[in-house]
């Protein structure tokens, strides 16, 4: 990797400091399990590398009667492996129990995942063309795609997102502490934190270059919750598909309302499968209406030459989410 | 010389010697040696899958701290025919500045047209790939028996359709490579190598250097996976070789992991339209196939048909193959495990359990109808051989493995898998390979006065436990325990021995063991019969013991080495010659089907979960049963047959390399989408030995890979009913295949 300056500040108004205006030459460094990669593969080249593992106060977890605040460095592990977040965030929690394997899950961080870069094997191979790094066009659309967004309807860069903790946190309604120049503090709903690069220097997330997630709040409403993850491989592996929903009530028969469902690998951000939750806003939680809820999810989308079987994954893990969720039996768990 | 028939320790469960060093990582492997000021090197590749050098400016590089050497693998003006072809190689004193030294090469490219995939290529009217002949045609042929234009007339099931799998790639643990450093003089070369043929890998290094035999020595004490593409010092290796005689200082070169995938080595694909064809009894008559592959850019023999259909050809009368082998503008193919049989099997297996759904047969009544018949006039010339009673060997493991799963119970009809979304079905399937050994492979054991035993040979232990079967052997003699034996072995100077390939290893060194270990044993009781005042014949080992027969004295062995008036006692063994075996019928009897032998045969079972909402396949658990003749060391060898079936688990539902067709370029060359299976991806896995030890020592590295990738796919089609035809049988391709049932077209 290119030589860079190594900061290590002790507080994150010194680490904003350290940031700058544009995205490329200095980075922010927490578990490294994204970073260090792209910088052994020349995709990232930062001059500065700025290191958030010295700020006290990052990685703590706080449990209140209205809301969870968890630091943006608590660790995957952490978080999967936390009593009380696994009760109220089944979401959250089963998500980041499932993330890479337990090397990934001990120096991922929360803010980490929430900010990665995206998995699309063009970006990440500094020989291939790719709109993220300056070229003129996206190698995926006409290459190698089976697992790339298929809701490609005016992105020009089809990457898939790869958080599985912000659908379950957008789900949620949660909201990121951002620290910005001048110690300019901004609140944003996860909901509102994502979008779609089509350039160099765009990221994946509206966080400006000289910004800073400080933690992540998600309000305690008493919402039933669940994830599900279709993956091809128990261990170490992406999901293929991935979906978290949360809703009120909607166990045992009653009816479920402000349901939200979001999608993560489908599209170039998580996605929030609007017609999915409005197929059972107001009704019970049963097979039949995951199921229908499923069919609405998958709606609109538009998959490229190779990855149409995940509009039926799609489906499926929509389904399978809100039947965890609504506490039905697991009819695929043989 | 016959192997002892009652055995104290060969045939038993023995733990490998070097677990607890592997386990802990004191174990040092290529890859971990470290020497003094030692260099790093590394491979510049071409980007292109295809491209003339237009020039190549390594001025700037030159400057970086840190730089120490170049040394030139292609000119300008030359052509590279893959992604990663070499074409220089860089040493410095530290691997980051070694980075920057790389980065700083400008190399021009003139892009040429290429291509990657097999259809491509084969459609192609120019020669992207730089062999003989106007196009990418690497060989083709056709192949019929007599008359067999009416082969299929008149029976009463035929079936025919696609299979197939892709490219895949070896992706061994330790990558390929070595370190490499002269001596002071710069006359003696010695290269610490990840390789399974340490002699070769000196000899490889030797003849480039034009020096003196002797002069190279290669070590490999500990291996981390070669399955066939570690034979020799690569170009890499005579790199790292160069740059260290320039720098007159150690240099380490192995490949990173892109490279590993990219340039370690391919297994061949494998594609074919097969017809199949029985009476309604379940006699298969006919087999066609019209087939194709690629071995990437090499020459030659790529991938062979030849042996199709697999297995069962001695019993199908007519038989009919048409292929073609393309070059394609990927890394050259090289032996995997058990070359052309994993394909092979795909290609016949599958299409008999098809023919079998069609028939409405049970497909393991279908293949007990048709196995390979016994050779009789082989049976009589040797009854030890395979060949003379494969069929025998077969309908016992079939029994065997019948039982062991439960077969008569579990199975079902193809689509009967159960009423969920999640269906469980069985699948099976055979496979042969032959495993012999072979010399020379000398082995010095020696005793020393002072208790200790040393065993050892210039072979190396590939992860297989070699050191560990050296140790039993001469322990087994010697009435010692195998962890009393220091085994010494992966040493070019500790003599010739064979390449590990073909699962010839232990078939090749366990006779020259028994050999050394028998001489070492006779000059020590005589040596000491001289010192007791007996005679040689009153002497003779027990566990532990030296017996003294004239007094009934039993001597600890240890003591019994006191008593020497020497400081060891050494035997050394060794096959007889090509040529002695040759001219000697009863020695060749005694050393290639007693002592070693080759041929066996194995089945498999797999037993899978196919969810088909998601298209996901969880193999949940495995049988195989597999022969090797007389079993040395009975864990090892079940954990070579477990070993093979997770690798065969990975053909099946997992491995590929996926190449881009606009840049040529390997997409996935690494293990975050070349995907592996992890400890939570595994099948309960049952292996049982067919223990049949009158014929000698029988290799087990390749067999148990070859049946598991069919096994399994003709289990994901019994569970579901729907045949997905090209491995690896990964979600969107199992979901294919449903949804073209459903749609009307299965």
């Amino acid at each position: 990797m290119k030589n860079f300056t190594y900061y290590r500040p002790t507080t994150a108004e010194q680490a904003v400091a350290l940031l700058e205006a544009r995205f490329g030459n200095t980075e922010m460094l927490a578990g490294g399990t994204d970073l260090l990669s792209l910088q052994k593969d020349y995709i990232a080249q930062p001059a500065r590398v700025v290191s958030l593992n010295g700020i006290a106060g990052l990685n703590t977890i706080t449990i209140g009667q209205r809301s969870v605040t968890i630091g943006a460095g608590v660790t995957l592990a952490a978080i999967a492996g936390h009593v009380q977040l696994s009760r109220l965030f089944p979401a959250l929690a089963s998500a980041a129990g499932e993330i890479g394997g337990p090397q990934i899950r001990n120096m991922g961080t929360l803010g980490g995942n929430l900010c990665q870069r995206n998995r699309c094997w063009y970006f990440r191979d500094e020989h291939s063309p790719c709109l993220l790094r300056g070229g003129n066009r996206c190698s995926a659309i006409e290459g190698e795609n089976k697992y790339h967004a298929i809701f490609t309807a005016n992105h020009r860069c089809v990457i898939a997102s790869p958080s599985t903790l912000a659908t379950g946190l957008i789900a949620l309604g949660a909201s990121a502490e951002i620290l910005g120049p001048q110690n300019r503090r901004r609140t944003v709903e996860l909901a509102k934190f994502y979008r779609a690069p089509a350039a160099a220097n765009e990221r994946e997330h509206t966080l400006a270059a000289n910004e800073l997630i400080t933690s992540v709040t998600i309000p305690v409403r008493g919402l039933t919750n669940a994830a599900y993850e279709v993956r091809q491989k128990q261990s170490s592996d992406w999901p293929i598909v991935q979906c978290a929903v949360a809703f009120s009530a909607g166990r045992n028969g009653e009816k479920a309302t402000g349901v939200r469902i979001v999608l993560s690998h489908v599209a170039p951000t998580p996605m929030i499968a609007e017609a999915a939750g409005r197929a059972v806003e107001n009704r019970a939680i049963t097979a039949v209406a995951a199921t229908a809820a499923g069919r609405a999810a998958a709606e609109g989308a538009k998959p490229l030459s190779q990855n149409g079987y995940k509009v039926r994954l799609v489906e499926v893990a929509v389904k399978r989410a809100l039947m965890i969720a609504a506490g039905l039996p697991r009819y695929w768990e043989a | 010389m016959p192997w002892p028939t009652t055995r104290r320790l060969i045939g038993t469960k023995i733990q490998r010697l070097d677990g607890v060093e592997k386990a802990t990582g004191r174990a040092k492997y290529a890859f971990d040696i470290k020497r003094p000021r030692m260099l790093f090197a590394k491979v510049i590749r071409s980007p292109h899958a295809h491209a003339t050098i237009k020039s190549i400016d390594t001025a700037a590089a030159e400057k970086v701290a840190g730089y120490r050497a170049l040394y030139q693998i292609k000119k300008a003006g030359a052509s590279v025919f893959f992604a990663g072809d070499e074409i220089l190689a860089i040493a410095a004193d530290t691997e980051e500045h070694l980075e920057d030294c790389v980065r700083a090469v400008r190399i021009e490219y003139t892009v040429q047209p290429h291509a990657v995939r097999e259809d491509d290529a084969l459609r192609s009217k120019t020669n992207t790939t730089g062999g003989p002949g106007g196009n990418n045609i690497n060989a083709a042929g056709d192949f019929s028996t007599d008359n067999f234009e009416n082969a299929f007339n008149g029976l009463a099931a035929t079936h025919q359709a696609d299979y197939g799998v892709g490219v895949i790639s070896h992706q061994c643990l330790e990558s390929h490579g070595l370190v490499a450093e002269w001596d002071a003089k710069q006359e003696n070369l010695t290269v610490w190598a990840s390789t399974q043929a340490v002699p070769n890998t000196a000899e490889g290094l030797r003849v480039h250097f034009k020096l003196k035999p002797g002069q190279v020595k290669c070590i490999t004490n500990y291996m981390g996976g070669g399955f066939g593409s570690k034979f020799g010092p690569d170009i890499q290796g005579i790199a790292a070789a160069e740059l260290a005689r320039t720098t007159r200082q150690a240099v380490k070169l192995m490949l990173d992991r892109a490279e590993e995938v990219t340039v370690g080595g391919i297994r061949p694909s494998a594609y074919g339209n097969v017809k199949i064809g029985a009476t309604k009894e379940g006699q298969i008559r006919a087999y066609e196939v019209e087939c194709h592959g690629t071995g990437g850019i090499s020459r030659g023999a790529t991938v062979s048909f030849a042996i199709l259909p697999y297995v069962y050809g001695p019993a199908i009368p007519n038989i009919k193959r048409r292929h073609r082998v393309a070059r394609t503008n990927i890394q050259i193919a090289r032996a995997m495990r058990a070359p052309n049989h994993p394909q092979n099997s795909i290609l016949t297996e599958l299409a008999i359990d098809d023919l079998a759904a069609r028939l409405n047969i049970n497909p393991m009544t279908l293949r007990l109808a048709n196995l390979p018949p016994n050779d009789q006039a082989e049976a009589q010339a040797n009854p030890r051989t395979f060949v003379g009673q494969r069929a025998t060997i077969y309908r016992t493991e079939i029994e065997i493995i019948r039982k062991m799963c439960g077969w008569d119970r579990a199975w079902h009809a193809p689509g009967q898998g159960g009423k969920g979304v999640v269906k469980t079905g069985l699948g099976m399937a055979l496979h042969t390979w032959g495993g012999g050994g072979r010399g020379p492979n000398p082995t010095r054991v020696t005793i020393n006065q002072n208790g200790t035993v040393v065993a050892q040979s210039s072979s190396q232990d590939l992860g297989t436990a070699q050191r560990t079967v050296t140790a039993i052997i001469v322990a087994e003699i010697l009435g010692l325990q195998p962890t009393d034996i220091t085994v010494n072995l992966g040493d070019s100077s500790f003599g010739p021995s064979t390449p590990s390939g073909g699962s010839t290893t232990c078939p090749g060194t366990s006779p020259a063991i028994l050999k050394a270990a028998e001489t070492a044993r006779d000059a020590f009781l005589t040596s000491l019969a001289g010192r007791l005042n007996v005679q040689r014949n009153q002497l003779s080992i027990a566990p532990g013991v030296v017996v003294n027969m004239a007094n009934n004295q039993r001597i600890p062995f240890r003591q019994a080495c006191g008593m020497l008036n020497v400081a060891s006692i050494q035997g050394n063994g060794d096959w007889p010659t090509q040529k002695e075996l040759q001219g000697n019928a009863k020695l060749r009897e005694e050393w290639t089907t007693r002592l070693s032998n080759q041929g066996v045969g194995g089945v498999q079972i797999a037993e899978v979960k196919v969810d088909t909402e998601t298209g996901v396949v969880k193999c949940s658990r495995f049988w195989a049963v597999q022969d090797c003749g007389l079993i040395i060391n009975k864990l090892a060898c079940e954990s070579q047959v477990a070993g093979g079936v997770i690798m065969g688990l990975n053909y099946a539902l997992y491995e590929e390399c996926i190449y881009d067709r606009a840049t040529g370029r390997q997409v996935n060359p690494n293990m975050e989408f070349y995907k592996l299976a992890g400890i939570a991806d595994m099948p309960s896995i049952k292996v049982h030995m067919h223990d049949m030890p009158e014929r000698g020592v029988i290799g087990i590295g390749e067999p148990p890979t070859i049946a598991t990738a069919a096994a399994v796919g003709n289990a994901i089609f019994n569970a579901t009913g729907v045949r997905v035809p090209i491995a690896p049988y990964t979600p969107e391709r199992v979901l294919a295949a449903l949804a073209n049932r459903r749609a009307g077209n299965g």
